[in-house]
């Protein structure tokens, strides 16, 4: 379960997105995904998402990209709130509003930047009748990347930081869906190499935008493994965001759709609502969701 | 077993084997459209960014969720068991479940600070379930309303009323101090105390303070663990009449409350409560015929949990302090003692304990002891008396999943038996997500006993069950 504890920061970590640059400045590799993560960072800040999660066996048909089989879709309602010093950890709170069989899992989990700190998450089943703590260790320190609510996307894809554990180059420019972009390659130091299923990414970063609209990810044979493609890229609350996500796995030739329903970012969310209260409590839960709501229109 | 275990792995190979032929990756060049309005067509997503969410006005149906089941059980294995030398009871392979099960669940946050949840379930017995052949081979229904309760929150209060459950304890499937709500293990298809929990009508007031959460009950009509079902695999014909306790000249209710703290890394718990033990102890009539009398069993309980998350292990810690419990309290689920037993009161301590371990982000583990003990049991006894629970008792717990194929097929086993090793009960169990709405599930159960246990009856016993299930 600890996939889904991370979902509080996927609304934004994948969204890989910039405040817009001056123009003509001349940037690195490094200094542009070192942008794109502190925009990550505060884009995650005092957040509430709806997204839906779409996933299905894709098939390519004269040369377009179908899905083979009716998808299986998951829709999830997050609220996430930084805190720390730096603003690096962050509380979030995440329903599961279908399918029905799934549909009122409530999970809390609080993310620290500190690897010396375990993550901590508490699960609300209506079966177990109690707010009950789970075993989730340090998902980016102790454990392997893992699928993330069961899509193709995975924990590592959503990772964000920890920049200084990749060579980043600029490989060049070129053009991705009709907008220029940089082409930047991020391959793993030793260390990270051992946390990681890939060899090596490649990102095509809109240039005026600073949203990736391509990441290629290769395994150790040099194949690529998975792609994600971004679409819908929208101005919200002042910075380009992609509100649709679509991971292609290449081996299993699965793919998942990540859409961002609803973002909305730096809302004022109460610290109580970051709490186990919000998982049993539905009457307090709803109200307070009804507040975040009337913060949006 | 075994053929379930062959299953069982012939399925990890099927599942290796369609990895092993896909490990080529899909090459898709430039050619492949996949631009910035996706090539995918948009309507397998549910159009999801063509409805306007600021303006959906929800339907009264979605407060709703459905589960449709049906449910084939029965015991497979032709055996027979001899409880005393001679006396040889044959246990043919029948069909025990076949059933249609229709789950209804309801939550309305209706105003603001206000709800109101309830649950139900109608079932249906079909032909050779054990309830149409206790119905006279007649098609039976029947109704349960499981939660219903309308909440009031409001600042860092929340008052429920209704039918609910109340949880304590922090030891998964055998915690010592999960004893506020009744149960009823009708058949061997519910091993899982989750599935066979009861609410009860009660009101709980939460107060979420800065320091720590109190919560407190008040049950203003305890209920009992309901007698076996005539015809269910645990019903056995009783030398008098079972019947309900008569609370009219009697009543009584249970009252208690558990302030819970949270700290990095560890939550824990102190627990009071006086509380009416869910099994009643039946007595033979005073008379020696007619009705058995039906007793009840209240007691002081005093309780402390604790678990430590340290990284991926869970450690678990309940404890029990139970004050003036009668000693001789039947304690087998869904059953009820029509021995002779002793009218003693005494004092108890109790404990369960155990981990949970993420072995990786798709397996886990976890194992729960609970134990417990009478206080100066020997005390009050006459010269050749004996408690039933005599010196340590309790039960184990394992438990182990594997979800496969992104969370789609679940693996589980559950292994338990008692402390004394008089029984022992396994149950392997595989749940495949069809669809958003489409669920199967399979399990075997394989039941081992000896004489010095009721449970002997079952012995040798291997059950195996499939439920498909729908949900909207």
């Amino acid at each position: 379960m600890k996939l889904k504890s991370t979902l509080g920061i996927i609304g934004t970590a994948l969204l890989v997105t910039f405040f817009p640059h001056a123009s003509g400045q001349e940037l690195t590799g490094f200094e542009i995904m070192k942008r794109s993560d502190d925009a990550v960072r505060s884009t995650n800040d005092s957040s509430f998402n709806r997204m839906q999660l779409s996933s299905c066996k894709f098939g390519v048909t004269q040369s377009r990209i179908t899905c083979a089989e009716r998808a299986r879709v998951k829709s999830l309602e997050s609220v996430a709130k930084n805190y720390g010093p730096e603003l690096k950890d962050t509380k979030s709170v995440t329903i599961t509003l279908e399918p029905a069989a799934e549909r009122g899992i409530g999970m809390l989990s609080f993310a620290y930047d500190d690897s010396e700190r375990d993550n901590e998450t508490w699960l609300y089943l209506s079966a177990l009748g109690r707010v009950k703590r789970i075993a989730a260790g340090n998902s980016e320190e102790e454990t392997e990347p893992a699928s993330l609510f069961g899509s193709e996307f995975t924990t590592e894809d959503t990772d964000t930081g920890k920049l200084e554990e990749y060579t980043i180059n600029l490989l060049g420019e070129t053009t991705q869906a009709g907008r220029d972009v940089w082409q930047i390659e991020m391959i793993p130091n030793a260390e990270r190499a051992r946390k990681t299923r890939y060899s090596r990414t490649v990102h095509y970063i809109d240039k005026e935008r600073f949203v990736a609209l391509r990441s290629e990810m290769y395994d150790q044979y040099e194949r690529e493994v998975k792609r994600l493609m971004a679409s819908r890229v929208e101005l919200v609350n002042d910075i380009w965001m992609a509100r649709s996500l679509t991971m292609m796995n290449l081996v299993t030739n699965r793919l998942s759709n990540m859409a961002f329903v609803e973002i909305y970012t730096d809302l004022n969310i109460e610290d109580e609502f970051l709490t186990q209260r919000t998982l049993t409590d539905a009457a307090y839960r709803e109200t307070e969701l009804e507040k975040l709501r009337s913060q949006l229109n | 077993m075994l053929r379930f275990c062959q299953l069982v792995i012939l399925v990890q190979l099927l599942l290796t084997k369609t990895y092993a032929q896909q490990e080529e990756p899909l090459i898709l060049d430039d050619s492949v459209s996949f631009d910035a309005e996706l090539a995918i067509d948009d309507d397998i997503f549910g159009n999801v960014f063509d409805e306007d969410t600021s303006s959906t006005t929800s339907s009264w149906f979605e407060d709703f969720t459905v589960r449709v089941s049906q449910q084939f059980f029965g015991q497979v294995n032709n055996h027979s068991v001899e409880p005393l030398p001679g006396f040889v009871f044959p246990r043919e392979a029948e069909m025990e479940n076949n059933r249609l099960g229709i789950n209804i669940r309801y939550q309305n946050a209706f105003s603001p600070g206000w709800l109101l949840q309830a649950s139900g379930q109608i079932r249906s017995y079909w032909k050779d379930d054990y309830e149409y052949e206790a119905n006279g081979e007649r098609i039976d229904m029947d109704y349960r309303v499981n939660e219903l309760f309308l909440q009031r929150s409001f600042d860092q209060h929340s008052i429920k009323f209704g039918r609910q459950t109340v949880v304590w304890g922090e030891t998964v499937g055998n915690s010592v101090l999960d004893v506020i709500n009744h149960f009823e293990f009708r058949d061997l298809s519910i091993i899982d105390i989750e599935d066979a929990r009861l609410n009860q009508w009660m009101v709980v007031w939460d107060y979420f303070g800065d320091s720590g959460q109190f919560s407190t009950f008040i049950n203003l009509y305890p209920e009992f663990n309901p007698a076996p079902v005539r015809g269910s695999p645990f019903f056995f014909e009783p030398a008098f009449n079972i019947t309900d306790y008569d609370r009219d000249d009697n009543p009584f209710f249970e009252i208690g409350t558990q302030y819970r703290l949270s700290f990095e890394g560890s939550d824990i718990s102190f627990m009071a409560a006086y509380l009416v033990e869910n099994q009643l102890r039946y007595e033979d009539p005073v008379t020696g015929i007619g009705d058995a009398v039906a007793r009840k069993n209240d007691f002081v309980l005093l309780g402390f949990s604790a678990n430590r998350a340290i990284g991926k292990l869970l450690l678990n810690f309940d404890f029990a302090y139970s004050h003036n419990v009668l000693a001789d309290s039947f304690s087998f689920p869904g059953t009820s003692s029509l021995a002779t037993p002793l009218d003693l009161k005494k004092n108890q301590v109790g404990t369960s304990f155990g981990f949970e371990y993420a072995v990786s982000n798709e397996q886990s583990v976890s194992l729960g002891i609970q134990a417990q003990k009478l206080l100066d049991e020997d005390e009050g006894l006459l010269p050749g008396q004996q408690l039933i629970n005599d010196g340590v008792f309790g039960s184990w717990l394992v438990r182990y999943s594997n979800n496969l194929m992104n969370g789609d097929l679940v693996l589980s086993s559950t292994l338990q038996g008692g402390l004394d090793a008089n029984s022992f009960f396994a149950m392997l169990d595989a749940n495949y997500t069809i669809s958003d709405n489409w669920a199967i599930n399979a399990q075997i159960v394989s039941i081992t006993a000896n004489n010095s246990t009721p449970l002997l009856f079952f012995d040798e016993d291997v059950r195996l069950g499939a439920t498909i299930t729908y949900s909207f």
